[in-house]
């Protein structure tokens, strides 16, 4: 009457080290691909969204090589390196293609005193209060966050701006400090070895005594 | 002729009967797995089962209400912080005790006795842990970051801060669980193995086949078996010490007048395993009339039991009486406030409800007859299960009330969510137990049949002694049983 | 709905030039990320508005939204630079504008810090008079007011929508000629070109009647002033000159427009120096925050303190009903005062009756006081006319019209003149006013006023100087300021409040006119001071007899938190807490412990009040200290009018007020068996907490006070009150190696009176949000800084304490105290609170998970956890199951929300639910001026390098906003590793002492303890003990 018992079958021993393989290899993969998924290095890095004026950092940062600090004009002073207004591009462009397409949204902000929309794409959380200032004034380039943007057609983002990426630097600033002059100079120091890069950095750390907070309350309020 | 004693304490050279009535394995298994492998279980099982379904589903609501709208849905406030939540997960922590204790460390002690009720004891353990840590997995204020708690590499390079308590809680609590369950499932290998050899469908042939490991009895297996078995336990028994230890450190760290004491962690292990056999004897008395397993667990299993609670209930008595000294002899104005506050302040009536149900109430357990009458066991470790809840919010709720500054000074009221929320754990805690006792074997067969005379490899046959020794003990068993 | 109907566009050009001369040269430089909270850039709904209003604020908006939202990646975002950027202005920058607002007929001066164009907190006018840098609550909450989602928002006209300009053409046509039968009643102002409005309107209207009418105005004052001098005096106190002060139930320390420059000149005198300070003899019925402070103080019925003040000798004539304890007391008083010369200071309070403030301007005389510590100016007022007189002209038809410019009589009128009703009845009625108030309900006309901080205006100080108020934004609906509404009135041309005021300022002047560009920046218009001292006219009053009631009496108080009712629908007013009785979100009969205790009564029993005819119901409150068988009724509360914060909020007492009982009033009152729940921020005075025990006896650790007399003897006597036992730590203590700065901060306790400018001047600048009167009865209040107030009683003699002997009132504000062994830190698993190397104990909000483990281990209890989005949450009492406001699933346009989003400080992180926030020493304004200070160290030359290799901050470089709040210059913060900083020299003191020390916890705050100087030097502090 009861059932012949449920015994494994000896081809299941043929299982085992496949189970045990499987076991040991599955976590590990799950953990490697969420932990890649959800970092900012795939969720962030590259966002390149349309802006409302195909503006090319390219032709204007690297062709004709205007410094950065002509239309982010803040930046040396406050935490943010504003936007410039539609003003600073009419000061060439009143002149240069005052009749291109893609220009109309300038022109019509001009007219009206309404402001373009453009779309951010260096975005950090509200809590985290990043300052533009402390940064430049003390021989971070921009490069170190943004990248080559004067080689850039469309800006994208080109780090992944997380916290673990932002303590990177604070713990290790060699090298990435240069002569505060030379901050918008985005294509320097490619040439050098890694060795004099670190040297120079580290001359100008102990000139401004540099030594970068790693406090939760430097970016946190 | 002479009649031998039942009793261990006259004469110390014979031991009473364990298992009465049962002179063949074959009897013993039928017993235990009647209530398994009957076609349907008793209408009272369905009863019981839909109330705490019902209740288990409460909880679940309320934690999503919980989670959707805020911490503010229950009554913790400024002073008052941690209210129900922990209290509950104190609570059930310490329900979680007996478990381990009696598998583990009665194992080691060779005490017979715990066969009977190690199985279900265990099974509590789980099932109450589990219970518990879903308190402070809910009670924090954003449940979506809990991971935060673990020592997870992210991409924000920020580790926990391994000086914290609650920390060591998630190590302590998920190290015991871990263990718990291991030796709990281990034990029911070669009882598995019978069920499956024993049931009549396919689904449940394989099921248990499945959980059985291909066990098929041989003399290696118990060899192994036996083996792990003694490594587990020698492995859980540290452990129990350890966690509710740990648990209390979450006080006894603090600062705060009323917790911050040296005497916690003994005080918390006594009380814990003073809880936890009080829940397994609430919940072994009616198992055994239900379950028919009277013969198992007999009254002398019960009596070993209220003698435990006796003594693990007058410890506490003790640790409540030192803390006042120790309040009083400090001359510390804030410490020896917070105790006289917890006797005679606004708290007073938890304080001494907790006091009757915990030092009180286990004393009648000094009377023979409070031992041997089932309707008064069952009344004291209901109560003494109440009694150690009210000692956990004693311990958060008026310590915290009243703490040094009487500016923030508050009193603390729990709202209906609270209520309903702690209700609900008991609805998962019995869910879960009665669909074991209906699912699994709810006694440890293997051990028991090991305990019976005719496991004796030495004994051939039945000594004249011990045929006196049972049929004494049956007719024993049998007038107490009225 | 439109927000430009208001003003003619012309105007609007001027108003943005004029703003960007204003700018104002000492801006603190801010590097923050400008950022704008959820959908802030919808605050006004249609598109034409949003264009609008994006014009008002250029620079960026980054949607900050409620702050801590985790998750990656989070909406598109825009951002929405300036077409034109403004000259001088950087965004992200705040900038800083001198403004002033008319409280009670007096300008505050006041500096109003712009983010982006969003004003969002108001401090005090270093260049004014009477702020000094300072201000009290009611300044710093008004820049909630001004972004109230229930404010009147557009013109109506019997209820219907209508516009100005239709208002323009009704009053040319329909105002009767020369304003016949016209009553126009006013809030008394002190802006002259209000003053110049009414002269022109009163020339076009001679025969209409003008009315300077407030329910709290000092009439009696004015009319004994009047009878003294001649003419409309007000005296002008300063306390700095007094060593020995009188006090006649007259509370200077507490609320009203003069508390920040009366608490200033006290707190100077009670500065030792040389072994002395000054003394304060205070007679009151209730217990007051000037009572608290007092050096000697007795309570007693007002009958009694008529008693007192009989003639100018002092006499007790007619005091029949002192205890001989009180007049032995009353004849050390009279012989103080007269050892102090001409540093004697009487006042009386606006409750006296006009003989007994003749006899305080006699005794300041006769004391030789004017001119030391009194001085007099004369006011503008224009009234022709009571408002009994223009009700007793609308009963009898001689009023036709009346013309209410702000103000609520409808609400606060005297009773028995039942001015709603006369009112209604009236063919013309027209009210300006910021809400849709009891009065414009009961007016044909509605005219929504626009806030000060939208128009120019007007006025004078305290001590006569006249200041300049600019606008900081754009009329958001609209509106008009009195002035202008006047102005239309009076059928003048230019209309606009910009050139109204310039031309009173100077008629010439064109908008480049230096002195007015210096006039503006300043906010004040230096020297123009008119104090006098004008002869006496020696005649006694006429009617100096006073008869004195006895038995229960009534006595009326404005509020500390809602005023006259005019705060009542600002929840940061509603949710301070009352500095002596904690009581929030409501008003209550505050009596005697011993009257209770006769009536059978506790806290939160329903009284019924009888005063005549008319008849309240309210809670009541035992205070410690109050005259037995007063009853202290706070006006203001209990409003109709249904603003989504006051709405439900306490009791209306005005019915029992009426003209012959302005202050006080015979009273039956019983019990009437019912209770209600008031919610009080701290438990029951204490005395009855497990046997009066707990806090009786470790108050004297917590709260450390002595007499002068101690002090002089001992200046280190603070010490001694406790053991402290050497206690060390578990873990190795932190040592800050390499820290550059090392913040602390001390609070005299001495000179701090409880006025509460810093609760709220935080709650300004952390965006602190209000929980609602639900959450504080369940202890869920989220001040970051709160004001701790404990009475000390006489023992019984059997192990009690006897609540009816009050020995002493502490007021003790508390905040984190950023210990370096902090406790919180400790046991937080997940590291969301530590330390940073200048010793700030951080709170990181987006780190933490909401264990709550920081609070129960913090032995202060300061910090707070957000139990709810509150922020989402409805203010009101009732907030459903979800706990959320309903507009909240609502689009943004619901208005409210964003509306109130508007003054979110960009700098701090507006937190979300579930988790702890606690004081950070502002560390927002700490970073500030470090990032500025350490660019600007960089740029140096080498030299200056290696002089200043630390980077120092200068001292008083970084205020918190408690501290830039305080009126007393109680706080004080500062750099410690500085040894010559103030706080440090405080630090210093002997007379400083660590609270809880004994816990080992290195608190970077630290109390200098209180020194009272009580008549017999050696006796404790005395209190109100009384009959």
């Amino acid at each position: 009457m009861t059932q012949q018992r449920f015994i494994f079958p000896r081809w299941t021993n043929l299982a085992l080290p496949l189970i045990a393989v499987v076991g040991a290899t599955a976590p590990l993969y799950v953990a490697v691909v969420v932990a890649y998924g959800f970092s900012p290095q795939s969720t962030d890095v590259g966002y390149m969204p349309e802006q409302p004026i195909p503006f090319s950092h390219r032709v204007h940062a690297g062709e004709l090589g205007i410094d950065c600090r002509y239309c982010h004009n803040t930046v040396e002073h406050t935490a943010h390196a504003a936007v410039p207004p539609t003003e600073t591009c009419m000061n060439c462009h009143s002149q240069i293609h005052p009749e291109s397409e893609n220009l109309q949204p300038l022109f019509e902000s001009y007219e009206t005193g309404m402001p373009i929309e453009w779309v951010r794409v260096h975005d950090l959380p509200q809590y985290a209060y990043f300052n533009h200032s402390a940064h430049v004034t003390r021989g971070v380039s921009c490069v170190e966050c943004h990248g080559r943007v004067d080689t850039m057609e469309v800006v994208y983002q080109h780090e992944t701006l997380s916290m673990g990426w932002c303590l990177n630097c604070h713990r290790n600033p060699d090298p990435h400090v240069r002569n505060p002059s030379l901050v918008t100079q985005l294509e320097w120091g490619l040439d050098m070895s890694a060795a004099d890069r670190i040297a120079d950095s580290a001359s100008w750390r102990s000139f401004n005594n540099l030594n970068p907070s790693q406090d939760c309350s430097t970016c946190h309020r | 002729m002479t009649t031998i004693p039942v009793n261990t304490g006259e004469d110390p050279r014979q031991r009473p009967q364990l298992i009465l009535h049962h002179s063949d394995f074959g009897s013993v298994t039928n017993a235990i797995l009647r209530g398994n492998e009957s076609p349907k279980p008793p209408k009272s099982w369905y009863f019981a089962l839909a109330i705490s379904f019902s209740l288990m589903s409460m909880l679940g609501a309320m934690i999503g209400y919980l989670i959707f709208t805020g911490v503010g849905v229950w009554g913790n406030n400024n002073p008052v912080a941690w209210g129900y939540p922990i209290v509950n997960f104190v609570f059930w922590v310490g329900i979680g005790h007996a478990g381990t204790l009696i598998s583990a460390i009665l194992f080691l002690f060779r005490q017979k006795w715990r066969t009977a009720i190690n199985r279900f004891a265990e099974a509590m353990t789980i099932f109450a842990v589990i219970c518990a840590g879903t308190f402070p997995g809910i009670h924090i204020g954003r449940v979506w970051l809990a991971y935060w708690l673990f020592p997870i590499p992210n991409q924000m390079d920020m580790w926990p801060q391994f000086r914290s308590p609650l920390l060591w809680d998630v190590f302590a609590v998920g190290t015991y669980f871990t263990v718990s369950l291991l030796f709990w499932y281990l034990g029911m290998i070669p009882d598995l193995a019978t069920m499956r050899d024993r049931t009549t469908t396919k689904v449940k042939a394989i099921a248990y086949g499945l959980l059985s490991l291909g066990w098929r009895g041989s003399m290696r297996h118990w060899h192994r078996y036996e083996r792990a078995y003694l490594l587990l336990a020698a492995l859980a028994t540290p452990l129990v010490l350890s966690v509710h230890s740990v648990v209390s450190f979450d006080f006894a760290v603090a600062q705060l007048p009323g917790w911050h004491t040296t005497i916690f962690p003994p005080y918390f292990v006594a009380g814990a395993i003073f809880s936890g056999f009080a829940m397994v004897m609430t919940l072994a008395i009616p198992a055994r009339e239900l379950w028919g397993l009277k013969d198992f667990i007999t009254m002398r299993h019960l009596e070993n039991m209220c003698k435990v609670i006796l003594l693990t209930g007058s410890m506490v008595g003790y640790a409540y009486s030192m803390e006042f000294f120790i309040a009083w002899y400090s001359g510390e104005i804030y410490e020896s406030f917070a105790f006289v506050n917890r006797a005679f302040g606004p708290y007073a009536w938890a304080y001494w409800i907790m006091v009757s149900c915990n030092v009180i109430t286990p004393q009648i357990f000094w009377f023979k007859k409070a031992r041997n009458s089932i309707a008064i066991m069952f009344a004291a470790s209901l109560l003494v299960n109440v009694g150690m809840w009210f000692e956990r919010f004693v311990i958060v709720v008026t310590s915290l009330a009243n703490d040094f500054l009487p500016s923030s000074w508050g009193m603390y009221e729990p709202t209906w969510v609270d209520v309903a929320t702690f209700l609900g754990s008991f609805g998962l805690f019995m869910t879960f137990f009665l669909l074991f006792i209906r699912y699994l074997p709810v006694l440890a067969i293997a051990e028991i049949k090991g305990i019976m005379p005719q496991a004796d490899p030495h004994g051939h046959g039945h000594s004249y002694y011990e045929m006196e020794g049972e049929t004494a003990a049956s007719a024993k068993a049998a007038e107490d049983d009225e | 709905m439109s927000s430009v109907n208001g003003l003619n566009t012309d105007n609007e050009r001027k108003w943005w030039r004029s703003l960007d001369e204003a700018v104002s040269p000492n801006e603190v430089h801010s590097n923050e990320m400008d950022e704008f909270p959820e959908g802030s850039g919808e605050l006004l709904t249609t598109g034409d508005d949003r264009r609008h209003f994006l014009k008002i604020m250029g620079a960026s908006m980054a949607l900050a939204g409620l702050g801590l939202s985790g998750c990656r990646r989070w909406p598109k975002e825009h951002i929405v630079p300036y077409a034109h950027r403004p000259e001088g202005t950087m965004p992200g920058i705040p900038e800083h504008y001198a403004s002033c607002f008319e409280f009670e007929g007096t300008a505050q001066g006041v500096l109003v810090t712009s983010n982006d164009g969003r004003p969002t907190k108001i401090e005090g006018n270093p260049m004014h008079p009477d702020s000094k840098g300072a201000s009290d609550a009611f300044t710093q909450a008004e820049i909630l007011d001004l972004y109230d989602p229930d404010r009147s928002k557009k013109v109506t006209y019997g209820g219907d929508d209508s516009s100005v300009n239709s208002f323009k053409e009704w009053t040319s046509s329909y105002l009767p000629d020369k304003g016949k039968g016209i009553a126009v009643i006013v809030s008394p102002s002190s802006s002259p070109t209000f003053h110049r409005m009414r002269r022109a309107f009163m020339k076009k209207n001679p025969q209409a009647l003008w009315v300077e009418y407030a329910p709290l105005a000092n009439t009696n004052e004015r009319k004994a002033l009047l009878h003294a001098f001649g003419g409309n005096w007000v005296p002008v106190y300063d306390f700095s000159q007094a060593t020995t002060i009188l006090s006649l139930d007259a509370d200077f320390l507490g609320a009203g427009p003069l508390q920040v420059p009366n608490t200033r000149g006290w707190a100077e005198g009670r500065k030792v120096d040389n072994g002395t300070m000054s003394r304060l003899w205070m007679v009151e019925s209730g217990l007051s925050v000037t009572g608290s402070k007092a050096d000697e103080r007795q309570a007693m019925r007002p009958a009694d303190i008529l008693a007192l003040l009989q003639d100018e000798q002092i006499s007790l004539n007619g005091a029949g009903s002192l205890t001989d304890e009180q007049v032995q007391w009353v004849e050390k008083m009279k012989v103080d005062l007269n050892q102090a010369g001409n540093h004697v200071l009487v006042i009386a309070g606006a409750s006296q009756p006009p003989i007994v403030h003749y006899l305080t301007a006699r005794l300041n005389e006769l004391f030789g006081s004017v001119g030391t510590t009194v001085s007099y100016r004369q006011v503008d007022d224009g009234s022709n006319a009571t408002i009994e007189d223009s009700v007793a002209g609308m009963k009898d038809g001689s009023i036709k019209g009346a013309i209410i410019i702000d103000g609520n009589p409808a609400y606060d009128a005297p009773s028995e003149l039942d001015f709603a009703t006369a009112l209604n009845a009236l063919p013309i009625s027209v009210h300006l006013s910021y809400y849709n108030n009891e009065t414009s309900q009961a007016c044909k006309w509605h005219l929504n006023k626009s806030h000060w901080l939208e128009s120019w205006s007007d006025g004078r100080s305290a001590n006569g100087t006249t200041c300049i108020g600019q606008p900081l934004i754009e009329p958001l609906f609209g509106g008009l300021s009195p002035a202008e509404f006047l102005a239309i009135l009076a059928g003048e041309e230019i209309t606009d409040s910009h050139t109204l005021v310039r031309t009173t300022f100077n008629p010439k002047a064109d908008k480049w006119n230096p002195s007015w560009r210096t006039a503006i920046h300043d906010g004040v218009v230096a020297n123009t001071a008119t104090l006098e001292a004008p002869p006496v006219n020696r005649k006694m009053m006429p009617d100096s007899t006073v008869a004195a009631e006895r038995g229960m009496s009534v006595v009326f108080t404005p509020s500390a938190a809602v005023w006259d009712g005019r705060f009542a629908n600002n929840g940061w007013m509603q949710e301070l807490p009352d500095t002596i009785t904690k009581l929030t979100w409501d008003n209550a009969a505050l009596l005697s412990p011993a009257t209770a205790e006769q009536l059978g009564v506790a806290q939160g029993d329903m009284l019924q009040i009888a005063v005549g005819s008319n008849n309240i119901q309210i809670a009541a409150l035992p205070v410690p200290g109050t005259a037995d068988d007063c009853f202290i009724l706070p006006l203001g509360y209990g409003r109709k009018f249904e603003g989504r914060v006051c709405s439900g909020a306490g009791v209306d007492v005005n019915p029992l007020r009426s003209t012959k009982h302005r202050w006080t009033a015979t009273a039956t009152v019983s019990a009437t068996g019912e209770t209600y729940k008031l919610a009080t921020t701290q438990m029951h005075f204490g005395v009855n907490t497990t046997p009066g025990k707990g806090t009786q006896e470790r108050l004297p650790l917590l709260y450390r006070e002595g007499t002068l007399e101690q002090y002089n003897a001992d200046h280190g006597f603070p010490q001694h009150v406790g053991h402290v036992p050497h206690s060390l730590s578990i873990y190795e203590e932190r040592q800050f190696e390499g820290a550059q700065y090392k913040w602390g901060m001390s609070i005299d306790l001495s000179t701090c009176t409880g006025c509460n400018a810093c609760v709220a001047a935080c709650h300004a600048e952390n965006n602190i949000p209000i929980v609602g009167k639900d959450q504080v009865l369940m202890g869920r209040e989220m001040h970051w800084l709160r004001i701790d107030r404990y009475f000390a009683f006489e023992s019984d003699g059997h192990g009690g304490y006897d609540g009816n002997k009050l020995t002493s009132v502490a007021i003790q504000p508390l905040t984190c105290h950023h210990c370096e062994n902090a406790p919180c830190e400790e046991v937080c698993p997940v590291a969301a609170t530590v330390h940073d190397i200048d010793g700030l104990n951080v709170m990181v909000y987006n780190r933490c998970v909401g264990t709550r483990y920081c609070s129960n281990n913090c032995p202060f209890k300061v910090r707070r956890f957000n139990y709810f989005d509150y922020f989402r949450r409805d203010p009101l009492r009732s907030t459903g199951m979800l706990q959320v406001q309903p507009d909240y699933y609502v689009k943004a346009q619901s208005g409210g929300k964003t509306l109130r989003a508007m003054q979110f400080n960009p700098e701090v992180t507006v937190r979300m639910r579930g988790v702890m926030e606690k004081c950070t020493y502002c560390t927002q304004r700490i970073q500030r001026v470090k990032i500025a200070t350490k660019n600007a160290w960089v740029k140096k030359s080498d030299a200056q390098k290696a002089a200043d290799p630390r980077v120092a901050i200068a001292d008083g470089a970084i205020v918190t906003a408690c501290e830039q709040a305080c009126p007393a210059g109680a706080i004080v913060f500062g750099d410690l590793m500085d040894t010559k900083s103030r706080v440090s020299t405080l630090h210093a003191e002997q007379r400083s002492y660590e609270m809880l020390e004994e816990l080992n916890l290195k608190a970077r705050t630290k109390y200098l303890a209180r020194l009272t100087n009580p008549i017999d030097g050696a006796t404790a502090p005395a209190g109100g003990s009384h009959s």
